[in-house]
């Protein structure tokens, strides 16, 4: 656990932050029903301080995909790092066996570090088919997963496990429907393992979204966005009303977060974040 | 909206101008339209009569009306729409691909082509029928046997037969023609310039979403569009997944000139008012 003084101390720095961007002029709505966060990746033209300086300003609550070396400079703005690494990568993970050993060493590495920090998710994958039956690798995964969600549930850290397109974007992704999810994450049955719902992957894949989340709601952890064709702006240019979905998510209660992740095509990169979090903010 | 009008010492600017932006559509007794031709389901608005129904899409510039019987049609075409999709053979959990069915569908075929090419009619509607049990690979075969002894007749009375994907999850199931991909290599082994798919958006966004790739990627395959909320087959408006105006500019940019019609339910008190929205979002 940590010591009184550090989170203090954190909350210390934290006002501080709150008080020197108090001036800023768009003031964020008293209390959205939804948490937003940022991936970092699409915005790594700006430094990450830069980010989180516009994320305060804009009402934005989180930041997806950093690496624990980012989490305090993230922490002193008063951010969550909503997203972190747990195990794995995206074409290499608990599907097969022989990857296990390792995964775990990583689990136990991240997820207490997670814990400690106050950080509240890691995310890991399924890993590709390479010809494997579906039914097998998951199998696989839920023997690895098992093996970890007891430090999660003690830890109360949530492992995500990411759905992704295998059309377009991650060619031969085995957990690449939402229905596979879910039977795995039956099967494991721990509160703490979820699915991170991509929108943006699972339109392209499946479609019926706000159907699919409202009937699987309990296995969802964590959302992702991105407009649909072409993973840009989340406007009126693509074909999903993101407002409906983001309205449908906060009706059923969710608490964690709703993550951007879109490759801005707009100059103003700031400007199509801005708008992306008015588009979600219901 | 009008209310605006009864408090005017209130308006702002920006109302004003939406005002006046709306002002000669109601005034107006027809839209000049947009890109695409738009049309609307009779069988949504099943309370209102055919001739008051004609007469709201001309007043809102609808071009067609979809699903009409040959007896509507003098009605549909007296206030110069197009009876934009007519009754082609069989029906939803009955139809080509059963070899059963054949002989009863080219019958009802050789009845309806010629009477839709007659009066001007370019659509027809057909359908691939239930599973039942039957492996989707021997019903795409049936299919295209059927649908062969039909097409050259179709051509020649340049009339388009339209074969409609539907969900199987929520509305029909165990419907057959349940995804794109399985309809577009039945459209590439018949390979008829007058056989195509009716692409229905709000049954392919439960089925298999991707829309607008689906869209482009088989375009030349896709003869109609029909639309629906999702979820739910109501109003395209706020409320549900897609985002219309983006799709139908999509299609728009595409060159699309067959009919994008509305096939929703509408659950507002005012179906008339949700329909000319509708038209409005789409109107592209």
């Amino acid at each position: 656990m940590q010591s009184v003084n550090s989170i203090s101390r954190r909350s210390a720095l934290r006002a501080t932050a709150a008080l020197a961007l108090a001036a800023a002029p768009a003031t964020p709505a008293a209390s959205p029903r939804l948490k937003q966060a940022v991936c970092r990746g699409p915005w790594r033209k700006f430094t990450l301080d830069e980010l989180c300086q516009h994320c305060v300003r804009i009402g934005i609550k989180g930041i997806d995909l950093v690496d624990h070396t980012e989490w305090p400079t993230i922490q002193k703005y008063g951010l969550m790092p909503s997203m972190t690494p747990g195990a794995g990568n995206i074409p290499d993970c608990w599907n097969r066996l022989d990857n296990h050993e390792n995964l775990v060493k990583q689990m136990e590495e991240n997820i207490p570090r997670a814990a400690a920090a106050g950080v509240p998710n890691v995310i890991t994958f399924s890993g590709n088919r390479k010809g494997m039956p579906d039914g097998e690798g998951l199998e696989n995964c839920a023997k690895g997963l098992n093996r970890v969600t007891r430090l999660a549930e003690e830890k109360g850290v949530t492992i995500n496990l990411e759905l992704l397109n295998s059309k377009v974007n991650h060619k031969d992704y085995m957990a690449d429907h939402t229905a596979w999810g879910v039977e795995l994450c039956k099967r494991v049955g721990s509160p703490r393992l979820k699915l991170l719902y991509d929108i943006y992957h699972m339109q392209i894949m499946e479609g019926d979204v706000i159907r699919t989340i409202r009937d699987n709601f309990a296995f969802l952890g964590h959302y992702h966005t991105g407009g649909v064709p072409g993973r840009h702006e989340i406007d009126e240019s693509q074909e999903l009303n993101y407002r409906a979905i983001a309205k449908a998510i906060a009706d059923l209660g969710f608490t964690d977060y709703l993550a951007h992740e879109f490759s801005p095509t707009a100059p103003d990169q700031i400007k199509s974040l801005e708008k992306a979090y008015e588009i979600c903010n219901v | 909206m009008f209310c605006d009008s009864i408090v005017y010492g209130m308006l702002t600017r920006r109302s004003l101008l939406r005002t006046a932006a709306a002002a000669p559509l109601a005034a107006s007794a027809a839209d000049t339209g947009g890109r695409i031709k738009q049309s609307v389901c009779r069988w949504c608005y099943s309370k209102i009569s055919l001739d008051d129904l004609c007469q709201a899409a001309q007043r809102i510039g609808l071009k067609g009306i979809d699903l009409v019987d040959h007896t509507d049609w003098p009605t549909v075409q007296k206030y110069g729409l197009v009876p934009s999709m007519t009754p082609g053979a069989g029906n939803i959990p009955d139809c080509w691909n059963r070899l059963d069915n054949h002989e009863k569908l080219v019958q009802q075929m050789q009845e309806n082509i010629p009477r839709a090419a007659a009066a001007g009619v370019p659509n027809v509607i057909t359908f691939s029928g239930n599973r039942k049990g039957m492996p989707d690979g021997e019903g795409l075969a049936n299919c295209v046997t059927g649908l062969n002894r039909v097409k050259k007749l179709a051509e020649e009375k340049g009339v388009t037969i339209n074969l409609e994907l539907l969900n199987s999850k929520v509305n029909h199931k165990d419907y057959m023609a349940d995804h794109t991909a399985w309809g577009v290599e039945l459209m590439k082994r018949v390979d008829s310039p007058r056989v195509k798919l009716l692409y229905d958006i709000y049954h392919m966004q439960i089925m298999e979403g991707d829309i607008i790739r689906t869209i482009r990627d088989n375009f030349a395959y896709l003869g109609h569009f029909h639309t629906g909320g999702n979820p739910g087959r109501h109003e395209l408006d706020d409320t549900q997944e897609l985002n219309w105006r983006a799709i139908a500019t999509a299609i728009a940019d595409l060159g699309y000139q067959g009919y994008f019609a509305h096939e929703f339910i509408p659950i507002s008190k005012e179906p008339l008012v949700s329909l000319e929205q509708a038209y409005k979002t789409c109107k592209v």
